[in-house]
C-alpha cells in the first residue's frame, strides 16, 4: 500500500468522506481540478465504485417473487427432510429402476443355476479352491452386477 | 351502507384492508419482537423480517458477488438465518447478526468457488446472459470492484459496504463499530487507498 494512505492526514480524511457523501447523493460527477495528486486518485476510486454499482431503490429489488421462492424452497426442504430416505425408493421412477434391477439379477441367478454349461451335476469333485465352474459363475454375476451399476448411472 | 354478502369485490377489499393492517403492525413491530413471535411459532414473523432485512442484505451482497449469484446467495442467507434463528439470544442487534451471517455465508461462496477452481471473472459471460441493461464494459468493471473488495483486508471492506452498499453515514458507522468519527474517516480514507492499490494491480 502507498505509504502515505497510512500517515494520518484528517484533512484528507475530511475531504474525501465529503466527496463520498456528495457522490452518493449524486451532487458530484466529476473531479474538480486538485493539486493533491493523492486525493485526486483516491476520488477516482470513489468514483469508480459509485459508477459501478449506481444505486438500487426498493422497488428495483423483486422483494415479493424472492420470498414466494424462498418460501416455496423452505417447504421442498422440509418435505425432504421428513420423508425417509427409503420413501425415494417407492417414487414412480425409482420403482421402475429398483424393479429392472432385481429382474436383472433373478435372470442372472437363474442362468447361473440352471445353465447346463455352468451345473456340475453327478460331478463328484471336490475340493476347497475355486473350481472353473465357480470362476465363471463369479465372472459372470460381476459383469452382471457392473452392469447394472452403469445402467442406473446412466438413469440418473 | 351494508355490503352485499357474497360479492367477491368486497370479500377482496376486504382481505386487502386485513393485509394492510397486519403490515402495517408489523412494519412498526421490532426486531427483537418479531425474533420472539417466531421463536413462539409465528411463521409470520419471519417473513416480516425478510421483508425488513432484504433490500439491506440484498445491496450488500451485490457488491461483492457476481450478478448471476446474487439472488441464490442472498437466499442462502435467509435459509441460514431460519436455521439458526432460534438461537439468536440478541447479544446484539439482530442487522449486525445478519451483517455477519452474510459476510460468513459471502466467505462460503469464494471457498467454494475456489474448490471448484473457477475464477471470479469466470462467471463474466454466464452473468453476462443474465443482466439486462447492463453493458459489457460496466460488468468487467464490477467483476474488477469485486475481485479487488475480497482482497481487501475485513475492516476495510466492512467499511466500504457499510457506507456504499448499506447507504450509512460516516456518524452512522461510527456508532455501529464503536469508534469515533475522526477514526472512522480515516479508516475509510485507508481502505479506499487500498482499494485502488487492488484495482491498478488489475489493470
Amino acid at each position: 500500500m502507498n505509504k502515505n494512505s497510512k500517515i494520518p492526514n484528517p484533512t484528507q480524511d475530511d475531504r474525501l468522506s465529503n466527496f463520498a457523501d456528495q457522490a452518493l447523493s449524486g451532487r458530484v460527477s466529476q473531479i474538480e481540478a486538485e493539486l493533491d495528486d493523492e486525493l485526486v486518485g483516491l476520488e477516482q476510486t470513489v468514483l469508480r465504485l459509485q459508477n459501478a454499482f449506481p444505486p438500487i431503490t426498493l422497488d428495483q429489488i423483486p422483494v415479493k417473487q424472492m420470498q414466494v421462492r424462498l418460501n416455496a424452497r423452505i417447504r421442498r426442504e422440509n418435505q425432504e427432510k421428513k420423508e425417509p430416505f427409503w420413501k425415494k425408493w417407492f417414487e414412480p421412477q425409482a420403482r421402475l429402476q429398483i424393479g429392472m434391477a432385481f429382474a436383472a439379477v433373478a435372470l442372472m441367478v437363474t442362468l447361473a443355476v440352471f445353465s447346463p454349461s455352468l451345473t456340475t451335476a453327478g460331478s463328484s469333485t471336490t475340493g476347497t479352491a475355486l473350481t472353473p465352474i465357480k470362476n465363471s459363475f463369479v465372472v459372470i454375476m460381476l459383469a452382471g452386477l457392473i452392469l447394472i451399476t452403469i445402467w442406473i448411472k446412466r438413469r440418473k | 351502507m351494508s355490503r352485499p354478502l357474497g360479492n367477491p369485490f368486497s370479500a377482496f377489499a376486504a382481505t386487502k384492508y386485513m393485509e394492510n393492517i397486519f403490515n402495517s403492525v408489523i412494519q412498526e413491530t421490532s426486531d427483537e419482537v418479531l425474533i420472539q413471535q417466531f421463536k413462539d411459532g409465528n411463521k409470520d414473523a419471519f417473513n416480516a423480517l425478510y421483508q425488513r432485512h432484504l433490500p439491506s442484505v440484498y445491496k450488500r451482497v451485490r457488491y461483492v458477488i457476481p450478478e448471476s449469484d446474487v439472488e441464490d446467495v442472498t437466499q442462502e442467507i435467509f435459509i441460514a438465518t431460519l436455521k439458526s434463528l432460534s438461537s439468536f439470544r440478541g447479544d446484539s442487534q439482530f442487522s449486525t447478526w445478519l451483517r455477519t451471517l452474510t459476510n460468513h455465508k459471502v466467505a462460503e461462496f469464494y471457498r467454494k468457488r475456489a474448490r471448484k477452481q473457477e475464477p471470479l471473472l469466470a462467471s463474466f459471460s454466464e452473468a453476462k446472459g443474465r443482466t439486462d441493461g447492463l453493458t459489457a464494459k460496466m460488468m468487467e468493471e464490477r467483476m474488477s470492484i469485486q475481485s479487488a473488495l475480497q482482497k481487501l483486508p475485513e475492516n476495510y471492506r466492512e467499511i466500504i459496504l457499510l457506507r456504499f452498499a448499506e447507504d450509512l453515514q460516516f456518524n452512522e458507522i461510527a456508532e455501529l463499530t464503536d469508534q469515533n468519527l475522526e477514526a472512522t474517516k480515516s479508516l475509510f480514507r485507508r481502505a479506499i487507498a487500498a482499494l485502488r492499490e487492488h484495482l491498478d494491480e488489475t489493470l
